[in-house]
C-alpha cells in the first residue's frame, strides 16, 4: 500500500494502467528521462498505448526514452506516438519499421506547439491560436484566423492519464525540483495528466525544500517512487 | 574548384551577424557550432532547447550524460555568467513572443523566397522529424539557416520551388553555405559573399535558384570584433530616467495584487512626477491598497495605482479588482468612474494572467472556460468543445511594463520575495519595454541559474529602490 503519495516501486505505482492510456514521458536528448518508470511498462502488458515523447539521442549505452518505447512498440504494446521527433529517421528501430509498414499511427508535432498543447490541457484551455504553424505542413486541415497580430491555427490541448517524470527532488507531498535540463516537458506535462508520477533522486520531508525554488507544485505530482 | 569552407568558418560567419546584448536561439548540427566559436565572455546569450539560456560549451563538450545542462544536440554545456535553466515551455514562448532576436537552423533545403524544408532523407521519404526547426524558423527575429550549398549527390540546396510542404514560411533572412552568403530579399536572392577564390558564377552554377548581386561580392572572413564590446547595460540610474521615455497615451502594465505588497511603488510615483497623461493600465486592482490599508501606519497612505488615477493620467483601465471591496470607502478609480472621467474593461484574475501569458508568449488568442455564461462572455465568441463551453479572449500586450522584483542580476534576470512574484512573472514578458524596481542588483552568476523566475531576456531596465524609500506617504 502507498503511504500518502510514496509508492514502493514503479510497478506499485503504474498498477492502475489500463489498455487504451495516454502516456506523457519527459525527457529531453537523455536528460530527465524516468528510466525506472519507463522500465516498468513494458511487463505491465498493456496495449493500445499513445505514448507522447521526444527520442532521446543515439547512445551506444545505456537506456534512454526512445530504446524503451522502442521495445513496447516491437512488444504491440503501442498504438500511437505523438513526438516531435518520434525517432532518428533511417535509424529508427522496430518504430521506424512499424510506421513504415503502417501499423503504427505516429502523430508529428513541433516542439513548441506540442508543449504549448500540454500546457493547455493542464491549464483548462480550450484550445489556443499560434502563429508558429502558419504555411508550414503542419497548419493542414486545421482552423485557420486572421487577428491583429496576423495569421493564426488553432491547435487543442493535449490531456493524458499518465505523466512520467524525473525529478531531482521531490518532498513527500510531491513538490518537485529539477536537475538543469531534465526540467524540459516535465513540469507542463505533471500539468497535464490525471496521474503524475515522479520518480525521484532524493524524497525529503515537506518544508526540506525552498518554497521559491519549487517547479511542480505538489499539487501536479500524485505518485513518487524512488529513481533506481 | 577552390575549397569550400570548413564547419567552423561557417559558424564563425554565422557569429559575426550576432550583436552584443542578443539572444540567439541554436538548432542542431552546424549552428550548434556557433557555441564554439564564440569568445569567452562573448556579450550574447545563446538559447538551447535543452533549456539552457545563456550557455557556453563545457570541456569541449565531450562529457555527454555526465552534466545536467544540454545544449540543442543533447550536448552537455555549462552556463555562462547570467544564464539561466528554463522549461521547454519557456523556450517556445521566448520564440513564438519574439524575444529571441536571432534563430539558426540547418533546413535540408531552402527556396528563392527563404520556405525552409526541415530534415528528410532520402532513406525515409515522406518521413520528417520537425523537432525544433518549426518552432525556431517561425520565432527568431532574424533567422540564419546554414547549410551545405549542395546535397551528396551533388544537387543544390537552395532551390526555386516553394514546396507545398515546407517547415518554415517566407522565414529565412540570411543563407551561409560552405560557398557563399546570400541574402534573402523581397525581390530574391542576393549573393553578398563567396568563399575565398569562388566567383558568382561558380556559386550561381550550383545554386537551383536566380541570384543577383555580384557587383558588389566580398570574399568570405568572418570578422567576430563587433563581439569584443560590451553588452548594452540595463540599469538607470534613478526612476525618472527608466520611464522618460513612457509616453501620452501608452499602455502600461503595473504589478500589484491587493496591498502594497510586489508593487513598484518608487516607478508609481516616478510616473506621477512625470505627469504622463491618458495612459490606460493593465493591472489587478487599480489601487485599493491606498483605502483598504493592508497594515498601512496610521496617518499614511500607501503608494498604489490611485496615485496616477487622483493625478488625471488614467484614461482607461483593464483589471479584475477595481473598486473597493467596502462601498462607504470607495477607491480613487471607482470615483473617478462614477463621474465617467475613465474607462473600465473587466477581467477575472486567471483571464487576465492567461492574457497576460498569451500575450508575452506569442499567443494571439485562446478559448478558457471562465466566464461562460456570464456577463463576462458577453460579446465574446463562445464555443464549445469537447462537450465544455469556451470564451475566446485575446492576448494583452502593452508598451511599458513596471514591476517590482526583490533582486536582479546586471543581465536582468530577476527573483522575487513571496507572493509579490503574482502578476510580475507573467507581465515581464508581455511588454514591449520592462522596466524592473529592485532591492539590489548584483554581479551577473551571483544568482542561482535554477531559481531566476524572469530571466533577463524579458527585463529591459533596472532601477534600484532607493535606500529608505517607503511605500507609504
Amino acid at each position: 500500500m502507498p503511504q500518502g503519495k510514496l509508492y514502493a516501486t514503479p510497478q506499485a505505482a503504474l498498477a492502475d494502467l489500463q489498455d487504451g492510456s495516454t502516456i506523457l514521458v519527459a525527457g529531453f536528448a537523455g536528460y530527465g528521462v524516468p528510466h525506472s518508470l519507463l522500465a516498468a511498462l513494458p511487463d505491465s502488458g498493456r496495449k493500445n498505448l499513445t505514448i507522447v515523447y521526444r527520442a532521446g539521442p543515439q547512445y551506444e549505452d545505456g537506456p534512454y526514452a526512445t530504446s524503451v518505447i522502442d521495445d513496447l512498440v516491437a512488444n504491440e504494446q503501442v498504438s500511437k506516438l505523438v513526438s516531435p521527433l518520434p525517432f532518428f529517421p533511417g535509424n529508427g528501430g522496430a518504430i521506424e519499421e512499424r510506421w513504415q509498414a503502417g501499423q503504427l499511427d505516429i502523430e508529428i508535432v513541433p516542439m513548441g506547439i506540442l508543449v504549448e498543447r500540454l500546457r493547455a490541457g493542464g491549464a483548462g484551455i480550450g484550445g489556443v491560436f499560434l502563429p508558429t504553424p502558419v504555411g508550414t505542413r503542419f497548419e493542414t486541415q486545421k482552423e485557420k484566423r486572421t487577428f491583429d497580430q496576423g495569421e493564426a491555427v488553432l491547435e487543442l490541448p493535449l490531456k493524458a492519464d499518465y505523466a512520467l517524470v524525473r525529478v531531482a527532488a521531490a518532498d513527500t507531498l510531491g513538490n518537485a525540483i529539477y536537475d538543469g535540463s531534465a526540467r524540459n516537458w516535465a513540469p507542463v506535462m505533471a500539468m497535464a495528466a490525471r496521474i503524475t508520477v515522479a520518480e525521484a533522486d532524493r524524497i525529503v520531508e515537506p518544508g526540506e525544500l525552498d518554497p521559491e525554488a519549487v517547479i511542480s507544485p505538489g499539487i501536479f505530482v500524485n505518485r513518487i517512487v524512488s529513481a533506481g | 574548384m577552390p575549397p569550400r569552407l570548413d564547419e567552423l568558418t561557417m559558424a564563425r560567419r554565422a557569429a559575426a551577424e550576432l550583436r552584443p546584448g542578443q539572444v540567439a536561439a541554436l538548432g542542431s548540427g552546424l549552428p550548434a557550432k556557433l557555441a564554439g566559436v564564440l569568445p569567452t565572455g562573448s556579450p550574447v546569450q545563446l538559447l538551447s532547447d535543452g533549456g539552457a539560456l545563456g550557455y557556453a560549451p563545457r570541456d569541449g563538450g565531450n562529457s555527454q550524460h555526465s552534466s545536467s545542462l544540454s545544449g540543442p544536440e543533447g550536448d552537455a554545456v555549462a552556463l555562462g555568467r547570467g544564464g539561466s535553466v528554463v522549461g521547454l515551455a519557456d523556450w517556445a514562448a521566448m520564440l513564438r513572443g519574439g524575444h529571441v532576436d536571432v534563430s539558426v537552423i540547418q533546413p535540408a533545403r531552402v527556396t528563392a523566397s527563404g520556405d525552409i524544408i526541415g530534415w528528410t532523407t532520402a532513406a525515409t521519404p515522406g518521413l520528417f522529424a520537425p523537432g525544433r526547426t518549426v518552432d525556431l524558423a517561425s520565432g527568431g527575429g532574424k533567422v540564419i539557416a546554414m547549410l551545405p550549398h549542395t546535397g551528396s549527390d551533388g544537387s543544390p540546396n537552395i532551390v526555386t520551388e516553394s514546396s507545398p510542404v515546407a517547415d518554415g514560411r517566407a522565414c529565412c533572412d540570411i543563407i551561409i553555405t560552405d560557398v557563399a552568403v546570400i541574402r534573402v530579399e523581397d525581390g530574391g536572392l542576393v549573393l553578398s559573399e563567396v568563399a575565398p577564390g569562388w566567383t558568382y558564377n561558380d556559386v550561381a552554377n550550383i545554386t537551383g535558384a536566380p541570384l543577383s548581386g555580384g557587383d558588389e561580392l566580398k570574399e568570405i572572413s568572418p570578422n567576430l570584433d563587433s563581439l569584443s564590446s560590451e553588452r548594452p547595460g540595463k540599469l538607470y540610474p534613478d526612476g525618472p530616467s527608466a520611464i522618460a521615455d513612457l509616453f501620452d497615451g501608452a499602455t502600461v502594465m503595473i504589478d500589484g495584487f491587493g496591498g502594497p505588497g510586489g508593487m513598484a511603488h518608487y516607478l508609481l510615483v516616478s510616473l506621477r512626477e512625470q505627469g504622463t497623461k491618458d495612459l490606460t493600465i493593465i493591472s489587478n486592482t487599480i489601487g485599493i491598497a491606498r483605502i483598504v490599508n493592508f497594515g498601512t501606519p496610521a496617518g499614511k497612505l500607501a503608494i498604489d495605482h490611485s496615485v496616477l488615477v487622483e493625478n488625471g493620467q488614467v484614461a482607461k483601465a483593464i483589471a479584475t479588482y477595481p473598486v473597493s471591496p467596502s462601498a462607504s470607502r470607495p477607491s480613487t478609480f471607482e470615483l473617478a468612474y462614477r463621474r465617467g472621467e475613465v474607462e473600465l474593461e473587466l477581467v477575472p484574475q486567471g483571464t487576465l494572467a492567461e492574457r497576460l501569458r498569451a500575450g508575452g508568449a506569442g499567443i494571439y488568442a485562446f478559448y478558457t472556460p471562465t466566464g461562460a455564461g456570464t456577463l463576462i462572455a458577453e460579446g465574446k465568441e463562445s464555443r464549445v468543445i469537447d462537450g465544455k463551453e469556451y470564451i475566446l479572449e485575446q492576448a494583452l500586450t502593452a508598451d511599458f511594463c513596471l514591476i517590482r522584483g526583490h533582486k536582479a542580476d546586471t543581465l536582468g534576470n530577476i527573483v522575487y520575495k513571496g507572493t509579490s512574484r503574482n502578476f510580475n512573472a507573467v507581465m515581464a514578458p508581455a511588454a514591449r519595454t520592462t522596466i524592473v524596481e529592485v532591492d539590489e542588483v548584483v554581479e551577473a552568476g551571483e544568482l542561482d541559474p535554477e531559481l531566476i523566475v524572469t530571466p533577463g531576456i524579458y527585463v529591459d531596465r533596472l532601477v534600484i529602490r532607493p535606500e529608505g524609500f517607503s511605500p507609504y506617504e
